[in-house]
């Protein structure tokens, strides 16, 4: 019963599991991978032009380069205009065309290419979509500098396409999609000399990738560096997401310092900063602490929403404060927020770390009389609940119904099933439930095995010295 | 996905896993049953399991029991029943650690 990890990770991963179904609940708790919902919501219209050059790759096919080579890639377009007469050869052909032979050639080769199309095909009248298709290559182009970015660039200009922001959040972002940040950094710093300043969305993306996969120092140098030389300063969506990023990092000292930032910059703190500092404390397992931040919330008059509440239930469920958090729900109905999958099995958790599993059971009962409907992550949570607390027979019924619904074993009720079976002399079943994980693809075989194998093992250690059946 | 503590042991002891995982020259009688001359001992171990079920080799009265045909006899050491609990460690038999 004294072993720590399973139970802490029981009390993870349901959380992250659960998220991914109710999208509403993103923004504060969501591992630093996902982005925040204001970026994503606000971005969909801004990043059409990002898209044009994907959208383009399915008609790839129709249009085979096979050699690199430029005079080859001429005599096939010119081919391809003299034999397609009838088919429409429209702008989005182009970009095909043009795309698929960039895929395989230089940057140089491309734009030369580019320049014949136009010659030999007067109809064809290059916009901007065009030029972010070269774009996205040069920025593909596994080099050193981003000087070929520069030459698009210029070239784009030189046609009469000035580069604007969202030729910047292209280049940015496909920079940063190959591991590219230092260039990314190096060309909006450039561009923003010459008077190409970001907007917030390209801004906060790029700060969003430093603060994923580079050093904190990075970040502020780049956010320093903006502010000084281009006057570009960071706003609420960028402190949150850094406040996210560093209480993912268990830097609780940063965030602390960013808070600070935050309000001597102007900002007064929203419902998603609060809500990602009570995630901060219970990633910190300081999950005692949210209730203090929900208190400050109420003072500062920020009204709490669904997320607020279930991190606060989860922070209290998880610092062992059951009692306090099922008074929530009372105070949720109160305030017409219905209870989700989320709360319910965060208070689940709860009760069964306290070993009142059957009180657990009993709620989901009770969920499901209101019409909520459980997930697996639920389920995972009673399974591990039941096995801890020596209702194998309750978990078996539990485990047949999860076998029915396909539903996928996480890691922690596994091995805690595996081992309880086993504890029972139960063996086949154990074996029967590693097929069950191999087969549902819940686990790799490797984690699977290795479950059983060292189960297997303390059994036959236990068995030596009589402990076990 | 791996669990966070096997990660841990992963990349602690990038050995442990491989010795699960890598292909390896098989013994003759091993090589007999599984019709293979290379194989992990975790393939090993599920072409045995799977073996036991198509065969309906377990005992109807226990089922932790698996009363071994001739065939299966001949790689776990000649045992008529063996326990389902000791299979992992009847296979590592076959699996000695390698020397480096």
């Amino acid at each position: 019963m004294g072993k720590f990890p399973p139970s802490l990770r029981g009390a993870k991963l349901p959380f992250n599991t659960l998220m991914e179904k109710s999208p509403s609940q993103r923004p504060p708790q969501t591992s630093s991978e996902k982005p925040p919902y204001w970026v994503t919501s606000k971005k969909n219209p801004k990043r059409k032009p990002t898209k044009i050059p994907s959208e383009i790759v399915p008609q790839m096919p129709s249009i085979p380069f096979n050699s690199s080579t430029l005079s080859e890639a001429k005599s096939l377009f010119n081919q391809l205009i003299s034999t397609q007469k009838k088919t429409p050869f429209d702008l989005k052909f182009c970009n095909s065309v043009l795309q698929s032979f960039s895929s395989t050639a230089t940057l140089q080769d491309s734009i030369f290419f580019l320049n014949h199309m136009i010659k030999t095909h007067p109809s064809f009248s290059p916009d901007s979509s065009t030029y972010n298709v070269l774009l996205v290559q040069a920025c593909k182009a596994q080099e050193f500098s981003i000087s070929s970015v520069h030459q698009v660039l210029n070239y784009m200009s030189s046609q009469g396409f000035t580069p604007n922001k969202v030729s910047t959040d292209v280049a940015v972002r496909t920079l940063c999609s190959c591991g590219r940040e230092e260039d990314a950094i190096e060309l909006v710093k450039n561009l923003s000399g010459k008077n190409l300043i970001p907007d917030s969305y390209t801004y906060n993306f790029l700060v969003r990738q430093l603060v994923k996969n580079r050093e904190l120092s990075t970040v502020n140098s780049f956010i320093k560096e903006m502010r000084e030389g281009f006057d570009v300063k960071p706003d609420l969506v960028t402190y949150t997401i850094m406040i996210d990023n560093v209480c993912n990092r268990k830097n609780l000292r940063e965030a602390t310092r960013l808070l600070g930032i935050l309000s001597e910059e102007g900002y007064k703190p929203d419902c998603y900063v609060y809500n990602t500092l009570m995630k901060g404390h219970c990633m910190l397992n300081q999950s005692g602490e949210v209730l203090d931040v929900y208190k400050k919330m109420k003072e500062e008059g920020v009204e709490p929403d669904l997320v607020t509440y279930n991190t606060l239930i989860y922070g209290l469920s998880k610092s062992g404060r059951v009692k306090e958090a099922k008074k929530f729900l009372g105070v949720m109905a109160e305030t017409g927020h219905f209870p989700d999958a989320v709360t319910y099995t965060s208070l689940m958790n709860g009760m069964c770390r306290e070993g009142d599993a059957l009180g657990a059971l009993a709620l989901l009962g009770e969920m499901e009389a209101k019409g909520c409907s459980p997930n697996s992550c639920t389920y995972n949570t009673l399974l591990h609940g039941l096995c801890k607390a020596r209702l194998l027979d309750k978990g078996i019924e539990l485990y047949k119904v999860m076998q029915e619904c396909d539903m996928k074993l996480e890691t922690g009720s596994y091995g805690t099933f595996v081992r309880a079976l086993c504890r029972h002399g139960r063996v086949a079943e154990a074996y029967e439930v590693f097929d069950y994980a191999v087969e549902s693809k819940s686990l790799t075989d490797v984690a699977a095995y290795s479950t059983l194998e060292s189960t297997l093992k303390w059994l036959k250690k236990a068995r030596e010295q009589g402990l076990a059946v | 996905m791996l669990p966070q503590r096997m990660k841990q042991v992963i990349t602690d002891n990038p050995k442990k896993l491989s010795d699960l995982i890598d292909l390896v020259n098989l013994p003759s009688t091993l090589r007999e049953f599984m019709g293979l001359s290379q194989t992990s001992r975790l393939g090993c171990f599920k072409r045995v399991w799977s073996y036991i079920k198509e065969n309906n080799l377990q005992d109807p009265n226990n089922k932790n029991l698996v009363n071994c045909d001739e065939k299966l006899k001949r790689i776990l050491l000649g045992k008529s029943q063996v326990e389902l609990a000791e299979l992992p460690m009847l296979i590592k038999l076959h699996f000695p650690k390698q020397q480096k």
